[in-house]
């Protein structure tokens, strides 16, 4: 079995001397770093390797085990100036994922609306989908749908572009990315809204002309990246915040 | 020397020691601190959000080993990153030049 890239090697099994003080201090650096789960469970295994590197390093010297431990711990540095070190990258980290995932997701979502707009269509009236969206009461969320898409669309490609091997070359400027993937996230967000009411005006005006399913599916799709989409942004906000 | 002092020298540092081979973190801190002659006193913790920094602009890659039950991550060069230790070496030897010309005492004239 795999074990997770955080956890201490022999979980469950008690720690050598002087290993319960760097799981604390590593504890205490994990609990101060921000970020997704899955890359500070990286970090404090990359750390893990190298504090019992230092712990052996010490004992070879001659010090028992806790003052060994203690000694390495020492030679790391503060909890919070090794987390706050770690800050910028996470944060990168962090925003490339969410664009990622937007721009991955927002085309599926955006295939199961034309689907649903097209399935109400051919049942309804026979005419092409290109249509369907000029007949809604509603019509005029179709500016700010556009809107909120180009917004989401490119400032996610921006956040792709500014977090990848271009980092070397661009400025040291850690709060830009997580900025701009958050503003994609809400970008997102305020998609799927202006989808639910053009949704919600054809229910009103129109409801026999909706195909159930699809319209279900897509509505179901777009209400789960509504939550998602706008989580994510304002967890880049707080990671963006604690850059300060 | 205080880690202010080595700010904007730490990242050729790091592809310097990592030129003869593949190194883990701690390895890489070893090197630094014996080349140095103990004079770099860095906190090591602050060594591998370097080291990231370096991977994801694509300088090093990193990958996972374990060994005697220990995970350590061991990063290489990158042709990249060999590139940009050699721009690095000839931008540290033009500025030291410059530096030492400047701030070396110049000879004091001869008086008969």
């Amino acid at each position: 079995m795999t074990r997770p890239p955080g956890a201490p090697p022999g979980c469950g099994r008690p720690l050598p001397p002087g290993h319960q003080l760097v799981e604390d201090y590593l504890a205490e650096v994990g609990a101060r770093l921000p970020g997704p789960g899955r890359e500070r469970a990286g970090i404090i295994a990359e750390l893990r390797g190298g504090l019992l590197d230092a712990v052996d390093a010490y004992r070879d010297g001659g010090l028992s085990a806790p003052d060994a431990a203690t000694a390495a711990i020492g030679e790391f540095g503060a909890p919070g100036r090794i987390a706050v070190a770690f800050g910028p990258g996470l944060a990168l980290s962090q925003a490339r994922r969410v664009a990622l995932t937007l721009l991955v997701t927002g085309p599926l979502i955006g295939l199961l609306w034309a689907t649903a707009a097209t399935a109400s269509h051919i049942g309804s009236r026979h005419t092409p989908p290109w249509q369907w969206v000029g007949a809604l009461p509603g019509s005029l969320m179709v500016f700010p749908l556009a809107a909120a898409i180009a917004t989401a669309l490119w400032t996610a490609l921006f956040t792709i572009a500014a977090t990848g091997r271009a980092t070397r070359w661009l400025p040291d400027r850690p709060r830009l990315a997580p900025g701009t993937a958050a503003v994609a996230g809400f970008g997102a967000a305020a998609a799927d809204i202006a989808l639910f009411v053009l949704l919600a005006s054809q229910l009103t005006v129109a409801p026999g002309t909706l195909a159930a399913a699809p319209a279900a599916v897509a509505a179901l799709a777009s209400a789960t990246r509504l939550f998602l989409a706008s989580r994510s942004a304002r967890h880049c906000l707080t990671t963006r915040a604690l850059l300060a | 020397m205080r880690p202010e002092t080595l700010k904007g020298h730490l990242d050729g540092m790091l592809l310097a020691a990592l030129e003869p081979g593949p190194r883990h973190g701690y390895a890489i801190m070893e090197v630094l601190r014996a080349g140095s002659g103990g004079q770099f006193d860095l906190p090591t913790g602050t060594i591998y959000p370097a080291l990231r920094r370096l991977e994801r602009g694509g300088l090093v890659v990193g990958t996972w080993s374990e060994a005697g039950g220990r995970r350590r991550r061991v990063y290489e060069l990158t042709p990249a990153g060999h590139h940009t230790l050699d721009a690095e070496r000839g931008t540290w030897r033009q500025f030291s030049a410059a530096v030492t010309a400047l701030l070396e005492p110049a000879p004091r004239p001869v008086t008969s």
